[in-house]
């Protein structure tokens, strides 16, 4: 439909870089003269003044704060626009400055962001946790929590309890991103406790928890183990007088830990959240009886199972145990884009004809255009990428 | 449907044959109307069909000629009992309609109804004229009693037979017996009939009396079985209680006092309605808003 005519290539809009552009004919993007972007990269310093902007986050933090935690269009996306670029929107700096006002010294604080699909919930979530990682917090970002309820191969007993299962596999791929991500504490924080794993190896009081997480990567049947170790460890530390840390514990899709899997003991019986280690340990972290840190998560319908596919609002879809588990939280709603929002993401788009041929189609440039787009796509952001991406 | 296409394709090879060989000789294996020259030269041109020497069930020399059908017999005012007195399926040569049906062959109409197999298989109900059903029901009136001729009107009738049973059957074809709403049986009896005043005032007593009577079992109902979501108690008071005691909002120490001064606190309170209302009247936007709006209040955000 958006094919119809084409018509002269005219920028309508107030957009001062296209302008410039065609007057001048320059080869170079003026950037200071764009008004969808802004300079100011730290997360910290941005407020209510850069909404709606875009913020570019620097390629040297790509991964090592995001090494699983994008949601995968948006990676395909800064692979093809070579820069990784946020808006700023009200839900994340909300969020922010909640974080920056904390007290540390009280229970931790759950902060939920809800919205429906595709607008913008996993990209808020990372924008939090690109300011925490700036900040020097410790992330524990778990890319999805349904990826630990679903679709596993290994479904090992577990050895430290009796009634409950390892996850080998999902255990050691996630230890290997946290090392990752935290590199720099792995060596200044130290184990308060023993952990013994089989008889003739141990872990001692004192030892850097970098060795601990060495460890569960390299063996991997008692990586879940190490999972609940590192999360016991660091609960107990975070917040501490001396050498304390704050922990931010990121969860995407925490609507998976409470509800039902799609994993099968062998004797064909359903297997129920908490019997799985990982998942029980997790649930300790979201639970406020600690301090020195902030539990954010978002709820995700995408990838839930047996949850309808127009459900969004928190009840929903964490289920009466979630929700009584994560009370009380801070509800943060997730909208799709506002009028302003719109225009500067249509904007980042365009601006991309020039240098990376996107948005090609010349009738998208129009006020008509622009129109058809909105219509098209109720300004969900996920679904006009989607449409831009095609055209 | 296989056999009448069979018929159908040898019946068109029949008369190319004829032509050819101006013969017209009668098929052994149709009707006589179809004239073919299949007997004599049919074990060369026809591989399909070997020639059994006039025997099985195709060979049948000394079969009757078919006479027409019962339509062009047919005079206007007939007794059509006659021609359907039971439940038969349908003849095509019995019925002097031109019905059609099927699924329209190309640039055309549904096929008609000479071998129309589709007419055949559904149920009809040509036996079931007015007429016909007339003469049903005068056969069955000797068998029949009378009404009685007390009760003419409608208000007798109600005045001596008050409870009224309404019953429905179901007629249809299909693969089972049974109707589920033939199930459905109706009990109608109208209040002001009953006359028995003091009776209805001691059953309502006895009623309020048992109500209040508590059963053993009933001290088992759980959670699950509440009617409405009940704050007190619940996990979500608990944890309340137990963030803002651990955030020392009311001061040092525990124990009920400080419980006491928790509760009664109006942060806490907004807090307790918006969750009540959470839980009872679903979610809506509205209702997540006064919720976040009370966390933020009681958490001091």
């Amino acid at each position: 439909a958006v094919l119809r005519r084409t018509s002269q290539v005219r920028p309508l809009h107030g957009s001062g870089c296209g302008q410039q552009q065609e007057a001048i004919g320059m080869e170079t993007r003026p950037e200071t003269f764009s008004i969808f972007r802004t300079q100011e990269n730290d997360p910290a310093c941005q407020s209510e003044q850069h909404l709606g902007q875009y913020y570019t986050v620097p390629p040297s933090h790509f991964h090592t704060v995001f090494p699983h935690g994008l949601p995968p269009r948006y990676q395909q996306q800064v692979k093809t626009f070579n820069e990784g670029c946020v808006m700023v929107r009200q839900p994340a700096l909300e969020l922010i400055s909640h974080l920056k006002r904390a007290d540390y010294s009280k229970p931790t604080l759950r902060y939920l962001l809800y919205g429906v699909k595709g607008s913008g919930k996993t990209m808020s979530l990372c924008h939090t946790v690109h300011y925490c990682s700036t900040q020097g917090w410790l992330v524990l970002h778990i890319p999805d929590a349904h990826l630990w309820v679903k679709n596993c191969k290994e479904l090992l007993p577990s050895s430290y309890h009796a009634s409950r299962f390892d996850q080998p596999i999902q255990a050691s791929n996630w230890l290997r991103n946290f090392r990752t991500t935290n590199e720099h504490f792995l060596s200044k924080i130290k184990l308060r406790q023993r952990y013994v794993w089989t008889k003739r190896e141990s872990t001692e009081e004192g030892r850097p928890l970098g060795e601990l997480v060495d460890m569960g990567v390299s063996r991997v049947k008692s990586s879940s183990d190490v999972v609940g170790a590192v999360l016991k460890e660091l609960r107990l530390q975070a917040g501490g007088t001396e050498g304390g840390f704050r922990l931010a514990v990121a969860v995407d899709g925490v609507n998976g830990l409470w509800g039902r899997t799609t994993l099968k003991k062998e004797d064909k019986s359903p297997v129920a959240p908490e019997e799985l280690t990982l998942v029980h340990n997790l649930r300790k972290m979201i639970n406020n009886d600690w301090c020195g840190g902030a539990v954010i998560a978002t709820l995700s319908q995408t990838g839930s199972l047996y949850a309808p596919s127009s459900a969004y609002l928190p009840q929903e879809l964490l289920g009466e145990e979630g929700f009584d588990s994560m009370d009380p939280f801070v509800p943060v709603p997730v909208s799709l884009y506002s009028e302003k929002e719109f225009e500067s993401c249509y904007l980042y788009y365009l601006d991309h004809i020039h240098f990376h041929h996107w948005l090609q189609h010349p009738h998208s440039q129009t006020e008509e255009g622009k129109k058809e787009l909105i219509f098209l796509s109720n300004r969900n952001p996920s679904v006009l990428e989607r449409l831009c991406a095609f055209l | 449907m296989a056999a009448h296409t069979l018929k159908k394709s040898i019946w068109s090879l029949g008369r190319i044959h004829c032509h050819i060989y101006g013969v017209n000789v009668r098929n052994p294996l149709n009707r006589a109307t179809y004239a073919t020259a299949l007997s004599t030269n049919h074990s060369s041109q026809n591989k399909g069909f070997p020639d059994r020497g006039n025997k099985g069930p195709f060979n049948r020399r000394s079969r009757r000629e078919a006479g027409d059908p019962r339509t062009d017999r047919m005079p206007v005012d007939q007794d059509w009992t006659t021609v359907y007195p039971t439940a038969t399926p349908f003849r095509q040569g019995s019925v002097p309609l031109p019905v059609r049906m099927g699924f329209p062959v190309k640039k055309g109409v549904p096929p008609e109804k000479k071998g129309n197999l589709e007419l055949i298989k559904i149920p009809n109900f040509l036996h079931l004229t007015p007429l016909a059903i007339k003469k049903h029901c005068e056969a069955l009136k000797p068998f029949c009693t009378e009404w009685p001729s007390a009760l003419d009107t409608g208000a007798k009738c109600d005045e001596h037979f008050p409870v009224k049973v309404e019953c429905k059957d179901y007629v249809s074809a299909g693969t089972s017996l049974r109707n589920p709403s033939a199930r459905i049986v109706h009990l109608r009896v109208s209040l002001s009939a009953c006359v028995n005043y003091d009776y209805a005032m001691y059953l309502l007593t006895v009623l309020y009396h048992e109500s209040w009577k508590m059963e053993a079992w009933e001290s088992e109902k759980t959670v699950a079985d509440m009617e409405e979501y009940s704050w007190e108690d619940s996990p979500s008071q608990k944890n309340i209680m137990s963030t803002l005691v651990r955030m020392q909002v009311a001061g040092e120490g525990e124990g009920e006092a400080v419980r006491e001064e928790l509760l009664g606190r109006p942060e806490v309170q907004e807090y307790r309605d918006s969750v009540t209302r959470l839980k009872n009247e679903g979610e809506s936007e509205s209702s997540m808003h006064q919720y976040r709006d009370a966390v933020k209040k009681v958490l001091n955000l």
